[in-house]
């Protein structure tokens, strides 16, 4: 096709194709609502928006003001062999993967690497890490504190579980300074409130 | 090649219906009256302002020269402006060490407070439910937090006027361009960017009292006239201001 | 500069090519040619740089990135120091960055920023030498104002491909896109390799002048090829060709680059120090977080041609530590028993790396040894009982 040909017919398909346009959706409180394409459910006690748009295959992420101040992310049954997000370019040689062998310790370093790797993370700190229940069975809660490329400082705070080989996980994510306090509470009724089915 | 180009620019352009959304661009916290003359003061960091010229690729091209007086002239049209409201500007006193760095936190958490409220409450097509509803219901309801108050200066002001700015002025190439990707893609470029977010924050509860997001400003801070322009624009409807537009 | 300036420069740098492809002559890379005290810029572009410049160091001056160490900085600014002389590194200030990528930027106004992954790949202070040096090359040779003006035209062309595209929101486009990227991009950096080339003859003629071995100058190419390779190799990809210009790369192909700088190092000073005991030991505290932020960015083969080639100067425990969590991340089951045994041998040199026995002991239950894996777990604990996994780990000992 020579360059004329292929200036046409795009300027043709743009003048056809819009792409639709995805809204954010609301997430009512006291209603049941399953995640990530997954039997993950939650009933959230204050309302939530879900963002538009997927990370990783079995992902969804929700916010009260904007993942920059509140980031909530929902892992829905993560395979093994398969990576946390997608990732783009040169990014997905370098992904790792869950493994089915994982124990419940190896999570926080997982999602650690998944960070470096495609938010370009400089540091990742955990700052504890407990068993905990979760979603009925032997888990574990996880806090870290991670510095992003632009150089903001963020808090975060994890619950995860390894259910017949796959990985469940909720994570929430916030500014260090007020944000992270004031809405970790609302994040940990989101968390009380998961269950499968 | 360039003919045939330009004339299909042209006739796209005549046909295609151009289609502006307005969108807000300030908001005032619900309840907060900053009223006229109550002589309160007002803390300044340092403002961001940078001044400088695109290239049609979008890069941007610092000015020295710009960048200084623009700073210049919208530190004293500032002045100006708030002194006329009975308001004064107190310019925040230059940190060191722990004070530099929380500084700096503080100023990254406004930068994404800002964001978040132009990309999630303003932006048309792209709000959060919440806040489409928060809009309905004329709540205005944001934080920096208390922590605010260990700001350097912080003990010597009511209020903190946070601010950035960055303006790039388009050269000719790049006016063709916008012209061109607004009609193929929808992909916004502006013809120099003009940003300017103004955040008014109460020094003791953190709260965002009023806020100016403007991704589109006015006003060519490289001369006196323009810098008030902007800062006039950047306050606008700065509570208990009635400053003509 | 002015046009003949200019023209003299293109001079020298065609010469100093034309040398290295010339096989056999003994000519070295000159001495640099006599200071030319405190810089001040001219003109509109320049004095603009420059402010955007010292805003951007006031932030990073105060960002989280910066490793706030005085002793680390000093001593890396002090082979800087040693390598262009006093006169010219007073108008540097050094910052170390955390960024494990191999790098170091020099900005207009003199700030020079020392990436950590540049320290870690290391291996003597001529090493570091050779890239600071290089470094500071740009700088007098003022290299990001004119890499600026050719940016600039750059960006303008893609600006147009970018309009193109959007028209076609295809595959299709899409791949035209990142072809069209591509050649402006290097066309681009057609024009940087120069100015790479020019900054690679000065900096090692400032190697050449030094107390520093400046055949090391060749030698860190010569280990970053061995590094990419390594990575590809183990991500099955093809053997990159270092010969070719790679099409993205901004920098001399590192082939080109080890031969010429290999060619032009003063022979009279092969037997020169390098400092590689001095710098070891400084960079000693600072190695285990260097590698652990190589290890989390899971490139596998890069890490261990890093481990490898640091191992060539004596394995110590940090350096056993990383290549077994190196292998603990990847996971396989094979990669159990190199974990396991990298554990116990980073253990034989330091019995209190408690770390170590976490690691140990984590691998062991997942090779499926699960008794003597509570044993390392429960002497983990017994060296760090107040580590922040100690509810987790006292929960698997049961």
């Amino acid at each position: 096709m020579t360059n004329y040909a292929k200036f046409f017919l795009s300027l043709a398909l743009a003048l056809f194709v819009t792409p639709p346009a995805q809204a954010h959706k609301l997430r009512e409180q006291g209603v049941d609502f399953s995640v990530a394409k997954s039997s993950l459910t939650v009933t959230p006690t204050r309302d939530w928006n879900r963002l538009n748009g997927r990370r990783g295959k079995r992902t969804e992420r929700w916010t009260l003001d904007g993942p920059q101040l509140n980031d909530v992310t929902f892992f829905g049954g993560v395979e093994g062999g398969t990576s946390l997000f997608k990732g783009r370019g040169q990014q997905k040689d370098a992904l790792p993967k869950f493994e089915r062998s994982m124990l419940l310790i190896d999570i926080p370093t997982l999602l650690d690497s998944t960070y470096r790797v495609t938010r370009g993370m400089r540091s990742f700190d955990i700052l504890d890490i407990e068993p905990q229940p979760f979603l009925g069975a032997e888990g574990v809660g996880f806090s870290y504190q991670m510095i992003a490329s632009n150089g903001a400082t963020l808090r975060g705070e994890a619950r995860a579980v390894i259910l017949d080989g796959e990985l469940f996980m909720i994570t929430y994510e916030a500014p260090r300074l007020f944000y992270f306090e004031t809405y970790l509470s609302d994040f940990q009724k989101l968390l009380d409130s998961a269950r499968i089915g | 090649m360039r003919a045939v180009f330009l004339s299909i620019l042209l006739s796209c352009f005549l046909l295609w219906p151009n289609v502006a959304l307005s969108q807000e661009r300030s908001a005032t916290r619900q309840g907060f009256d900053l009223q006229a003359q109550s002589g309160q003061t007002i803390l300044v960091f340092r403002p961001a302002v940078q001044v400088g010229s695109q290239s049609m690729g979008g890069m941007f091209e610092p000015d020295a020269d710009w960048t200084l007086k623009a700073r210049d002239h919208i530190a004293a049209a500032l002045k100006e402006q708030q002194s006329k409201l009975g308001n004064t500007i107190l310019e925040a006193p230059e940190a060191y060490g722990e004070d530099a760095e929380l500084l700096y936190e503080y100023q990254m958490l406004f930068g994404a407070v800002a964001e978040a409220v132009r990309e999630y409450q303003f932006f048309v097509g792209n709000r959060l439910p919440t806040k489409k509803r928060d809009n309905k219901d004329d709540i205005f309801d944001w934080s920096l937090g208390p922590g605010v108050a260990d700001l350097p200066g912080a003990a010597d002001a009511d209020y903190a006027l946070f601010i950035y700015n960055r303006d790039e002025y388009g050269s000719t190439g790049r006016k063709i361009l916008q012209v061109g990707l607004a009609l193929f893609g929808g992909i916004g470029v502006q013809s120099g960017v003009h940003v300017g977010y103004a955040g008014l924050v109460d020094l003791k509860t953190g709260n965002l009292l009023w806020i100016n997001v403007d991704g589109q400003m006015g006003g060519d801070v490289r001369e006196a006239d323009g810098a008030q322009k902007r800062v006039r624009q950047l306050l606008e409807e700065f509570p208990g201001s009635e400053l003509e537009k | 500069m002015s046009a003949k300036l200019l023209k003299a420069f293109a001079g020298i740098i065609l010469c100093a090519v034309g040398i290295t492809s010339a096989q056999g002559h003994n000519d070295v890379a000159p001495l640099p040619p006599p200071y030319a005290g405190h810089y001040q810029p001219e003109g509109r572009d320049e004095v603009g740089l420059w402010q955007l410049d010292d805003e951007n160091e006031r932030r990073l001056a105060n960002a989280p990135i910066l490793i706030r160490d005085e002793a680390l900085t000093d001593y890396v600014h002090e082979i800087l120091c040693r390598t262009v002389g006093d006169d010219r590194c007073g108008s540097i200030r050094t910052y170390i960055i955390r960024e494990p990528t191999f790098n170091a930027t020099m900005s207009p106004n003199g700030t020079m920023r020392v990436f950590s992954g540049l320290l870690l790949r290391m291996r003597s202070e001529a090493e570091l030498a050779a890239i600071l040096g290089h470094e500071f090359g740009h700088f007098e040779k003022r290299h990001s104002l004119n890499g600026f003006r050719s940016r600039r035209r750059g960006t303008d062309i893609l600006a147009w491909s970018a309009l193109l595209v959007s028209a076609a929101p295809s595959q299709q486009g899409f791949r035209n896109h990142q072809n069209l990227e591509l050649s402006v991009y290097g066309e681009l950096f057609s024009y940087k390799r120069n100015q790479e080339r020019e900054a690679d003859l000065l900096g090692l003629g400032y190697l050449n002048a030094s107390e520093y071995r400046p055949q090391s100058a060749s030698e860190v190419w010569t280990n970053l090829m061995g590094e990419i390779e390594a990575s590809a190799r183990v991500r099955g990809k093809r053997k990159p060709n270092f010969k070719r210009v790679a099409f993205t790369a901004s920098h001399p192909p590192q082939g080109e680059r080890a031969a010429y700088l290999k060619a032009l190092a003063d022979p009279q000073g092969y037997n020169r120090d390098d400092g590689a005991l001095r710098y070891r030991e400084m960079l000693a505290p600072f190695l285990s977080l260097f590698l652990e932020d190589q290890v989390r960015h899971n490139d596998f083969g890069a890490t261990q041609y890093i481990l490898n080639s640091l191992g060539d100067l004596g394995w110590n425990a940090d350096l056993y530590f990383a290549q077994g969590e190196m292998y603990r991340s990847r996971g396989n089951q094979r990669d159990f028993a190199n974990a396991i045994e990298s554990f116990e041998a980073a253990l034989e040199l330091d019995s209190t790396m408690a770390a170590a026995y976490r690691g140990l002991g984590l691998c062991l239950i997942r090779a499926g040894d699960r008794s003597r894996g509570r044993e390392a777990l429960k002497s983990y604990l017994e060296l760090a009982p107040e580590a922040e996994d100690s509810a987790m780990i006292l929960m698997m000992i049961g």
